[in-house]
């Protein structure tokens, strides 16, 4: 789902970096004051996963597949703190070793995807797991999807409205929300499905060997 | 000289090209930046560019297709604008990969030894789990000669997310390990 480099205005990036900086650092900071001799390693290797849980493909009806995002997962397994800096730093690395996302694009991914992926997910959790545990974990992957497809469908669908030239020709990304938002949105509501039963099987077992919280 | 200086200095410098790249919006300035990078960039310039455009092919070709066609039936159409977020994204990229080239990315970040810490050890896991990742598609598709049904498929991601937590788990508690025998948490 995130975006590539070079769609992004400066005037959206730069901001955003303003705001990633500051949730970076309030989530970093937790993590100091904590910092044991856990918590270094354990970042590191949910970063790997992170990364490992892109690989996944969730099979969609019809015939075809497409890539899991792990956000929700790990959020639910680690919380969202460690899945928003696990999440953000598989972007950076993503961008800088595998060509995927980009420096521009950065900010605006770790915030659309992994913060508010994460915190929706957690949220929703939270919110339905007294009623019903199964409903919860299947509703917060679900929703926390829809939501980081949203995110990312508006913020591509304001670029050409923020920056093109005087005769209207965009400078960045070309389509507004009226077409970023059902070609982002829509197709992102089946992946969430199936994205949603993964991490109910997953979650499940992480369960079973008593990795998730109480 | 401190050895983390050049990394993070070229660091610097590629972040500030990356910000200037973005504040450029004449597709023939773009053009004379992808130049000189290829230039500049010494003998692997040929895969650096080979590895570029294949990252950005598959979102370009679509952004740029839907945009010809969206655009040429509303009566927009902008060759300029095809050339000018192509070539963009194309220099973007070609200097990501031409930077991790030249950098040790753990260097670079080397001001904060903790992230230094994380970045050496997240990219090797990753490495480890891609080939987990490959063993189970590779090891599914030579079980199933025809296509799977979505059930079994669907039995493979679950294996694989099961099998990546369990072993994401198991190497953190031995990353901790071989730190502490190191004597990294010793005061």
């Amino acid at each position: 789902m995130h975006i590539p480099d070079g769609f992004i205005a400066p005037q959206v990036y730069l901001p955003a970096y303003a705001v990633a900086a500051g949730a970076w650092w309030l989530a970093a900071r937790g993590l100091r004051e904590t910092l044991d001799h856990e918590q270094i390693p354990r970042l590191a290797v949910l970063t790997a996963l992170a990364y490992a849980l892109g690989l996944v493909m969730v099979p969609l009806p019809g015939g075809t597949s497409g890539h899991a995002l792990g956000v929700a997962l790990l959020a639910l397994v680690f919380g969202p703190r460690l899945a928003f800096l696990a999440y953000s730093l598989v972007l950076v690395l993503q961008s800088l070793l595998f060509g995927a996302g980009g420096i521009t694009a950065l900010p605006v991914n770790a915030l659309a995807v992994g913060l508010a992926g994460a915190l929706v997910a957690s949220g929703v959790f939270r919110l339905l797991r007294s009623h019903d545990e199964t409903l919860a974990v299947v509703a917060a992957t679900w929703i926390s999807i829809a939501v980081s497809a949203v995110l990312v469908a508006l913020v591509l669908g304001v670029q050409p409205a923020i920056a093109h030239k005087p005769d209207g020709t965009p400078l960045f990304f070309p389509f507004g929300p009226e077409i970023t938002l059902p070609a982002l949105v829509l197709p992102h509501l089946l992946i969430g499905a199936g994205e949603a039963m993964l991490t109910l099987l997953v979650w499940r077992f992480a369960r079973s060997r008593k990795w998730t919280p109480a | 000289m401190d050895p983390g200086l050049k990394p993070r200095a070229l660091l610097g410098a590629y972040l500030a090209a990356v910000l200037a790249i973005s504040f450029v919006h004449e597709p023939p300035w773009l053009a004379a930046g992808l130049a000189a990078a290829l230039l500049l960039s010494g003998r692997r310039r040929v895969a650096l560019m080979r590895r570029a455009l294949l990252s950005v092919l598959a979102f370009n070709a679509t952004v740029s297709v839907g945009y010809a066609l969206v655009a040429g039936w509303q009566g927009t159409f902008s060759a300029d604008y095809l050339l000018l977020v192509n070539l963009r994204v194309l220099l973007l990229v070609f200097l990501g990969f031409w930077f991790v080239s030249r950098v040790d990315l753990a260097a670079a970040v080397s001001f904060s030894p903790a992230l230094s810490f994380v970045v050496t050890v997240a990219v090797g896991q990753i490495h480890a789990l891609k080939r987990v990742a490959r063993d189970f598609r590779l090891a599914f598709a030579s079980r199933n000669p025809e296509r799977p049904a979505i059930a079994d498929r669907a039995r493979l991601a679950v294996a694989q997310g099961q099998h990546l937590l369990e072993k994401s788990v198991h190497a953190a508690g031995e990353v901790e390990m071989a730190m502490r025998s190191r004597g990294c948490f010793d005061d």
